[in-house]
């Protein structure tokens, strides 16, 4: 089995800010259900530039 | 009841054809050329991505046809989509842009949508030509002939500087070159509220805040592209490894919608973040709390 740590870090960060801001935006949309618009806007933001280096840390390091 | 079975079944069908060949090795990193024409190769993605391009126009024109006052069914959905889409926008790019920004913003939107869910037909990546060793005669590998664009690094990199120059135009166009270098390195710091040695002294700040946000947006087009291609291509890859397909099937079609909506997500924000202040902010801030508004009325004549 080969890896490479650096990759392995990066997913695990990225994939734990998604699962943060899942959280919260799932919390968020709970209290205040008329927000839900806004708050996926903002979640999508937020949830692409987490998951966007992960994936960047795959692609460019590979 | 019906409606959803027919769907189902339809995805099952779908999904299945994509099973149908599923090779070992996966999909390969760069697109492979199909024909050559002259010394220009034609790629797989390029076939492809014409091929969808073209679909979606006649698709689209004849969806409207002739637009009427009263809309037809087809122009209907069409004009749905578009009042959607701009609601969405328009608090985030700002009112001064809008009329510039949201023709590149829909068309972003609709282009990468439908080329992210191309991937997902029957027999993509899984029809072509084999590869042949003159010599042995065994199989060495293998040329699909359709492979989406969104999933070829290139195409994810001209999507990319596309929507890196239409920042840089809209901005210029709509906010001016003296807004835009007032937002990357002037001195947002009020001059009256604190001494004047401070103040020059947090002009050099700010101009090394300038050339760091000047990297940042030097950036933008890498990670937007990289970001859609290893998405994408990342969906393909598990699409044609595991035998799992009817739960990946509909991951990937959330991916797909998600993605597309991201990256027109991005361009809009980098566009409002420096077209999108002054008057018409607060403006909107008003109409967007319609409760203060009301709570203020009653109040008023009292003052």
């Amino acid at each position: 089995m080969t890896g490479n740590i650096a990759q392995g870090i990066a997913i695990f960060a990225s994939a734990l800010g998604v699962g943060l801001i899942g959280y919260h935006a799932v919390e968020a949309v709970g209290r205040n259900p008329g927000a839900s618009g806004k708050i996926l806007v903002q979640s999508i933001l937020a949830l692409a530039l987490a998951e966007g280096l992960g994936v960047l840390s795959l692609v460019l390091l590979h | 009841m019906p409606l959803v079975r027919t769907l189902l079944l339809l995805a099952s069908i779908l999904a299945s054809g994509t099973a149908a060949f599923a090779n070992e090795g996966g999909v390969s990193e760069k697109a492979e050329s199909v024909f050559h024409v002259g010394p220009l190769p034609l790629t797989n993605s390029m076939l492809t991505s014409w091929g969808v391009t073209l679909i979606l126009v006649f698709f689209i024109r004849w969806l409207v046809g002739k637009p009427q006052i009263v809309p037809a069914r087809g122009q209907a959905v069409v004009e749905g989509l578009i009042n959607g889409l701009r609601d969405l926008f328009e608090p985030i790019v700002g009112k001064k842009a809008m009329p510039a920004a949201f023709p590149l913003l829909i068309c972003f939107f609709v282009f990468i949508l439908l080329h992210n869910w191309s991937g997902l037909f029957p027999f993509v990546g899984t029809v072509g030509w084999k590869e042949m060793n003159q010599a042995t005669g065994e199989q060495v590998g293998f040329i699909p002939w359709i492979r989406p664009l969104t999933s070829d690094l290139n195409g994810t990199i001209a999507l990319a500087l596309t929507s890196f120059v239409g920042w840089f135009v809209i901005v210029l166009r709509y906010a001016g070159p003296k807004a835009l270098l007032f937002d990357l390195f002037g001195n947002k710091a009020d001059k009256k509220e604190i001494p004047a040695a401070l103040y020059w002294s947090l002009s050099v700040v700010f101009l090394g805040v300038g050339l760091i946000e000047v990297m940042s947006i030097l950036i933008r087009p890498i990670t937007l592209s990289v970001r859609l291609f290893g998405n994408i291509f990342g969906g393909e890859n598990l699409l044609h490894n595991t035998s799992f397909i009817p739960i990946f099937y509909f991951l990937e079609i959330l991916v797909g919608l998600v993605q597309s909506f991201v990256f027109t997500l991005l361009t809009s924000v980098y566009i409002g973040l420096i077209c999108n202040h002054g008057d018409d902010h607060g403006e909107e801030s008003e109409h967007s709390n319609p409760i203060e508004v009301k709570e203020a009325v009653p109040g008023a004549p009292s003052h």
